[in-house]
């Protein structure tokens, strides 16, 4: 096989099971404050023998190793197929243009890549760079699909060995990446290489029926046939939305009535319905809070209507059209004025951002508005009609930027103004707002459980959140003081959950997180105890 | 070969506008993609922090102010200053592009200078021309040599790079070394590229004999000129496709406008997607509209 000086794009198509790399806790960021932390633990051999682990011994995905030489060429052909359609304009219309645009025009400054917190915090590894996954796939479409590709081959850079292998590890690689775009943000020219990492995702989804089970089969399949990729029913919908009300009882002492299916009514509420069944007191809180603001707003009871995630944004562009499309028409059918989304933020930017223009003309932004919590909250909080007593939030506080609601949204001071209000010691992380680094969970990983591949997301792209966590508090990380991470975002809260207890966080510094809305009803002067208790529940 | 250096001038302006127009408009005519905007948005009021319009409740009902300054400054410190290199590249290329780039920038003009001067028989230029044309060569070959070096001794970087990579920095490099040539060796004064552009411009014989390096520097131009549409160095157009009309279009559909009916045709494409969820033969709506999302094959 022919390698290349230094670097070996060939590598990936290495006819081994051995993988392209170990990590090593040694050779990740150093992580400040902490002395020692869990190592790397190696797959079992069992899954070494069932699935293909050679890029990095980890997987979201696992898929299994190709038996026959059939099925090896046969998931060759499936990729071409794939990525000729990547640029074939009615297959691809979404997101065509941007995808030519980066494909032609990188310039191969490298720019991008000490903007990537995974390819930071894994110490700099080479198949982390945000150009390496972007470098394969153009060299690829070149080589297979343009005139100069297949008459000037190497004087062009199209010379990749394309095997099964290749194919495989291709699809891993893309799962190396949280899309949170911060490598775009600092690009010269304007490119895109976290767009690429989601268009290799999209051609194996959308072509060859592969991606992380939490995405599609438990994912999008699920919330299109069940309600909710959460699984959750109706019935079991409605069954916490009653636990939630007697749980706002036992909390505020207030009898309050979640509505559901409202017509007319004002707002459409859409959370996450991972809350209901993790983080049940941040619906409740949302009820608490506009109940007391007088928020004329309703929940929804059908399927799809009651679960606001749409995991199709992180890998497929036609799951992505039909989740967003039932959002909208369930909001049409109960004749309400806007949808405000809950504390998530790939759902906020879903509904606000992306599917506007997968949509015909009667349900756009413009005849079915959307929006953000986050400004409300802050509306709420200016207006003055609930009475804040900011010293019951008197324990420092600093807040992490979901990048769907900031860099990808613009949305950055109304959830500072309600901070600054509501937490006498609030201090931010840094970089923060629009810069801010993803937590680590971004683009579905915080969901994403499969075989060993939370320890990736522990051990590398949750490193950097974690340093940044550190470091806001590390002028108060005495024990005995407990400290919070706000993140107004399921997924993140997700990763806080994750991070913290990988890491020991709470043990050793008592830092724990929750949402935004938790500490606005935690400062209600009115309220006879805290709303929100200063703890720590691991998943594990 | 003053004589084709002549004619073939014509044909490189020609081929370097309108190809590039082309190249572009190819881009443009692409379909009209999902919004994709990464803030700071410089076009935004709120740009200083990274804000946006949906940082406001019901923003649908509330006018929206653009601010078109705000784009040009945020372009104009990229074209000119490349700050983004400047700030966050970390291999050290920004002194060197920076350099090139004003090469390049210095050459057009003193071209665009040269044939104005020769066109309107003005010598206001003169001191300015035989200023800048020095000033071109040694900024552009050093910041292309620069370039290739850093690539050459860096792995990281060489090991992304291609010989299509290489050759235009050579290119580059090629155009301002023999210009540099042609000016100590030949031409200090520039009399006779001057007299060459006159025979470029007015089809007339030059009075004066032109010396092989001011032909061949030239020479090279054109065809650096007939290349650079065709190339990755087209870039300096892309920009503005890349950020004003991508990362900066922030702009949600409204019912019945352009766009909305723009978008309504994509969504009668046909998608021919092979994934079990996805029913072949459908359009776009269709497939959205599957109230079982399409089943499994």
């Amino acid at each position: 096989m022919k390698e290349q000086k230094g670097l070996a794009f060939n590598r990936l198509a290495a006819l081994t099971d051995e993988p392209l790399l170990k990590l090593d806790t040694k050779k990740l960021m150093p992580l400040p404050y902490l002395d020692a932390e869990p190592p790397v633990k190696p797959p079992p051999e069992s899954w070494l023998e069932k699935y293909d682990l050679s890029l990095d011994w980890h997987s979201p995905v696992g898929v299994p190793k190709p038996k026959t030489e059939q099925e090896k060429a046969e998931l060759v052909r499936r990729f071409l197929s794939g990525l000729g359609k990547l640029f074939d304009p009615q297959n691809n219309w979404t997101f065509l243009k941007i995808l030519r645009l980066t494909t032609d025009y990188c310039m191969r400054c490298q720019t991008c890549s000490e903007a990537c917190h995974v390819f930071v915090a894994s110490g700099h590894q080479e198949i982390y760079r945000p150009t390496y996954r972007s470098e394969i796939l153009r060299r690829l479409y070149r080589q297979y699909f343009t005139p100069s590709g297949k008459l000037l081959k190497s004087l062009v850079g199209a010379d990749i060995e394309l095997n099964y292998k290749l194919v495989i590890r291709l699809m891993e690689v893309s799962y190396r990446c949280n899309v949170c775009r911060r490598c775009a943000q600092v690009c010269p020219v304007g490119i895109d290489n976290g767009l690429i990492a989601r268009e290799i995702r999209k051609l194996f989804s959308q072509e060859m029926g592969i991606a992380p089970k939490e995405l599609y089969a438990k994912g999008t399949r699920q919330h299109l046939k069940v309600g909710s990729s959460t699984g959750m029913s109706v019935g079991g919908f409605k069954e916490a939305i009653e636990f939630i009300e007697e749980d706002i009882g036992d909390r505020t002492g207030r009898k309050i009535k979640i509505p559901v299916d409202k017509k007319g009514a004002d707002i459409l509420l859409i959370h996450n319905a991972g809350e209901y069944l993790s983080w049940p007191e941040n619906p409740g809180a949302f009820a608490v809070l506009f109940d007391a603001a007088g928020i004329d707003y309703t929940l929804s009871s059908e399927p799809v209507g009651y679960d606001g995630v749409n995991y199709g944004l992180f890998c497929d562009d036609v799951e992505l059209a039909r989740i967003g499309l039932r959002h909208v028409q369930i909001a049409k059918k109960l004749g309400v004025r806007k949808i405000v989304v809950g504390e998530c933020g790939h759902a906020t930017k879903t509904l606000c951002v992306i599917t506007d223009r997968v949509f015909p003309g009667d349900l756009s932004i413009s005849e079915i508005p959307r929006e953000s919590c986050l400004p409300l909250f802050w509306e709420i909080v200016k207006s003055g009609v609930i009475k804040l007593d900011p010293s019951r939030n008197n324990f420092p506080t600093t807040l992490h930027d979901s990048c769907n609601i900031a860099r990808l949204m613009g949305i950055v001071m109304p959830q500072r103004n309600v901070v600054k209000a509501i937490c006498p010691q609030f201090r931010e992380m840094t970089p923060n707002g629009a810069r801010n680094y993803c937590c680590g969970g971004g683009s579905g990983f915080a969901i994403m459980n499969e075989l060993n591949f939370p320890q990736w997301r522990k051990k590398v792209s949750e490193r950097m959140k974690t340093k940044q966590i550190l470091e806001a508090f590390r002028d108060c990380l005495d024990p005995s003081q407990p400290k919070y991470v706000i993140a107004a975002c399921s997924n993140c809260k997700g990763a806080m959950r994750d991070l913290i207890g990988h890491y020991g966080l709470w043990d050793k510094y008592r830092i724990t997180y929750g949402g935004l809305v938790e500490l606005i009803v935690n400062a209600m002067a009115d309220l006879p105890k805290p709303f929100i208790e200063l703890e720590f529940i691991s998943n594990e | 070969m003053e004589v084709v250096v002549s004619y073939l001038a014509w044909v490189a302006v020609a081929v370097f506008v309108l190809v590039g127009l082309y190249r572009m408009l190819r881009y443009a005519s692409l379909p009209v993609f999902l919004r994709w905007e990464l803030y700071p948005v410089p076009t935004e009021p709120r740009h200083h922090y990274g804000g946006s319009y949906m940082e406001e409740v019901d923003f649908v009902k509330k006018a929206r102010h653009h601010t078109r300054i705000g784009g040009l400054i945020d372009m104009a410190s990229e074209v000119f200053l490349l700050k983004k290199l400047k700030d966050y590249n970390q291999f050290g290329l920004w002194p060197f592009s920076f350099l090139m780039h004003w090469g390049i920038y210095l050459l057009f003009l003193w071209f665009l200078l040269l044939a104005v001067e020769a066109r309107l028989k003005l010598g206001v230029f003169t001191g300015l021309v035989n200023f800048l044309g020095p000033v071109a060569f040694i900024s552009g070959a050093f910041g292309s040599l620069g370039l290739i070096l850093k690539r050459v001794g860096n792995d990281k970087l060489g090991s992304y790079t291609t010989p299509e990579d290489y050759f235009n920095l050579i290119f580059l490099g090629a155009v301002f070394g023999s210009g540099l040539i042609a000016w100590s060796y030949a031409d200090l004064t520039f009399d006779c590229t001057r007299a060459l552009i006159k025979q470029a411009l007015f089809f007339e014989a030059s009075p004066l004999p032109v010396p092989f390096w001011v032909w061949l520097h030239l020479l090279l131009f054109e065809l650096f000129l007939i290349y650079l549409p065709f190339s990755k160095l087209f870039h300096y157009a892309i920009k503005y496709l890349t950020f004003d009309k991508i990362l900066w279009d922030d702009a949600f559909k409204v019912k019945d406008s352009p766009l909305d009916r723009k978008i309504a045709k994509q969504l009668s494409y046909i998608v021919s997607w092979a994934g079990p969820h996805i029913v072949p033969g459908k359009t776009w709506l269709e497939e959205a509209q599957l109230t079982d999302g399409g089943g499994e094959k």
